[in-house]
């Protein structure tokens, strides 16, 4: 009896090259089950982005496009509309990091949700730039040591981070926003569920979709993979809750 | 269709950019350009194509960015100091090998400057302004009928070579009106199903990025890119000669100021003067063979932009070390008249060849 096998959607023979005990190769797992189960490896366009999460198109074996460092969601815009033009819809989803979504490219990511488009976008949040070596980045949590907050982040110096889940469901076009994490089984079925939500949405042409994905960072947060998920569950979901913060797709 | 028409530069460019089937157009407002976008924000929504106007010139060129990836034909308008913030997604584009057409009606001056004539972004369209060893085609019209001809041909060539494109155009073209005619695309469609993304249906998934961490497959890449630009500098250099056979003085000048440059041309021919006017239609790849040919017999090359001489590096790269080049520019605002640029060169000419 076959009790697990790897998504059809995963390249075949690929090994996941990220960090160990980083949560981007759950992530991408359980995305890839999704596009098994509702069938949507051969109409999907995946638009990966700049830092960790590039990698996406190593593993997931859907047609992918690269975009610059933060401009994910408009190069998303970009290709739904642009398929739609042709009345070929396919079905467009961003994979960026928080930097990538909440800093450089906040403009792009709030006006895609606030256009409503008809997009998903998942956001990996793991509290700072993990690729160019831990810096502090928009959602690094007060007091948090970095590369660039050496002493901790401070309120007064280096100012307040962004609850990114809670800012994007503000949106009038945002029809899903939650936030999810990786730390245990529980939790990654959860997550499978709510991305499930999310992509549905878009299947649905409800609109813009989101999920922001808290997850580990053991080589810049100097812990151990067991230890990066403890933070996980005890510290970081009580500065950013798991929650479903707008769902309008029962509406 | 085929009847002439009173036509504005920019709606004349807008109206060749339907008639050639584009899909897709993302912009932002900037003047001079903006009736380009607000032509096309109506006759797209008429056909249910894709238009957004999008947050900023950099949501406007990376949406068209993602709907190049689709095949389809996709354009963005902007100008000037816009479209230095287009600067990092066409080197992406170009990496990528994706055909975007991007309109530059150009502005005047550095930071914002203002809306006066000039033609101060050649530099910037023909350098670029972007990262890494990259090329973009670069077409300049002359006239209303040229824009739609170039129009036509930027996006012809944007497909062919799976290369970002685009067409530079003054500020004075765009705002200004004349008679032209909407005439038929004349290039082929271009089949781009070995490369677009619509879904891994049938065939193994694709990816298109311009990441590379293998050093040996980042300068493979570059080396063919590299390849492709010089079948582009071998098979497509354009320009406009006139009267340059028996020519002892060339001028060279391109887009609008190459009107007024040949009217001066025809005041010295009148006077016995042997002079030509030769005016580059692409500016990449620039026609560097033809003129280092009619400069063999040329005494003297005059340089004449709206700008403080940026075509100017390209005439000198183009000519033998025999002849003199001079160059006669302003930056911005009133476009050099004519009487002013005969009387520059009869000061040119008075210094240097008193025996012509």
């Amino acid at each position: 009896m076959q009790v697990y096998s790897i998504p059809k959607s995963i390249k075949e023979n690929s090994k996941f090259t990220f960090c160990k005990g980083c949560d981007h190769g759950v992530a991408i797992k359980i995305i890839a089950e999704i596009i098994d189960e509702l069938n949507l490896r051969e109409n999907t366009i995946a638009i990966s982005s700049s830092g960790c999460s590039v990698l996406l198109y190593n593993f997931l074996d859907v047609d992918c496009l690269e975009a610059p460092h933060g401009r994910a969601c408009a190069v998303a815009t970009g290709v739904k509309r642009a398929h739609r033009a042709k009345k070929d819809e396919k079905f467009v989803f961003t994979y960026q990091g928080d930097g990538d979504f909440a800093s450089i490219g906040l403009s792009e990511s709030m006006h895609s949700a606030l256009r409503g488009e008809n997009i998903t976008a998942i956001c990996i949040n793991n509290t700072n730039y993990g690729m160019t070596g831990g810096q502090m980045g928009p959602t690094s949590t007060m007091g948090q040591l970095t590369t660039t907050s050496p002493l901790g982040r401070n309120k007064e110096y280096h100012g307040f981070p962004i609850k990114t889940a809670e800012q994007i469901a503000l949106c009038e076009g945002t029809q899903f926003s939650a936030r999810v994490a990786l730390y245990d089984v529980k939790n990654i079925l959860n997550a499978k569920k709510i991305i499930k939500k999310a992509f549905e949405c878009q299947l649905n042409n409800k609109g813009f979709s989101f999920v922001e994905i808290l997850s580990s960072c053991p080589t810049n947060w100097k812990l151990s993979p067991q230890d990066s998920h403890k933070k996980i569950a005890e510290e970081l979901t009580k500065i950013y809750p798991l929650d479903i913060f707008k769902d309008t797709t029962n509406d | 269709m085929n009847e002439k028409n009173l036509l504005k530069g920019n709606i004349a460019i807008a109206k060749a950019a339907l008639e050639c089937g584009c899909s897709c157009y993302f912009g932002y407002p900037i003047t001079p350009q903006t009736d380009i976008g607000e032509y096309l924000s109506l006759e797209m929504q008429k056909r249910n194509l894709a238009y957004v106007c999008a947050e900023s010139e950099i949501g406007a060129i990376n949406m068209a960015l993602g709907a190049a990836s689709s095949g389809e034909k996709v354009m963005t308008s902007s100008s000037s100091c816009a479209v230095a913030l287009m600067q990092e997604t066409l080197s992406y584009a170009a990496s990528d090998e994706l055909p975007i057409v991007l309109v530059n009606v150009m502005r005047a001056g550095p930071g914002q400057g203002y809306i006066f004539p000039s033609q101060g972004d050649y530099n910037q369209a023909t350098i670029g302004g972007g990262n890494g060893d990259y090329k973009t085609i670069v077409l300049s019209p002359s006239s209303i009928q040229e824009c739609i001809d170039l129009t036509y041909k930027s996006f012809h060539l944007a497909q062919k070579y799976k290369n970002p494109t685009i067409l530079l155009v003054d500020g004075l073209l765009g705002q200004m009106a004349e008679p032209a005619i909407i005439t038929e695309n004349p290039y082929p469609e271009i089949d781009n199903s070995n490369w677009r993304l619509d879904g891994a249906k049938n065939r193994t998934s694709r990816k298109i990025h311009s990441l590379e961490p293998n050093q040996n497959k980042l300068n493979k890449h570059i080396l063919k890119l590299y390849q492709k630009y010089q079948i582009i500098e071998q098979n497509e250099p354009d320009w406009e000669e006139y009267l340059c056979n028996d020519a002892e003085i060339i001028l060279t000048a391109f887009g609008t100021m190459a009107r007024s440059v040949k009217a001066v041309c025809n005041f010295f021919r009148e006077k016995g003067i042997k002079m030509g006017v030769y005016r580059p239609i692409t500016l990449y790849p620039f026609p560097y063979k033809r003129l280092r040919e009619l400069s063999i017999n040329a005494k003297h090359i005059i340089d004449i932009e709206m700008n403080m001489g940026q075509m100017l590096r390209d005439v000198r790269l183009s000519v033998l070390s025999n002849s003199q080049i001079s160059f006669i520019g302003k930056p911005v605002g009133d476009w050099l008249k004519k009487e002013e640029i005969i009387n520059t060169i009869n000061t040119i000419i008075k210094e240097q060849y008193a025996s012509i």
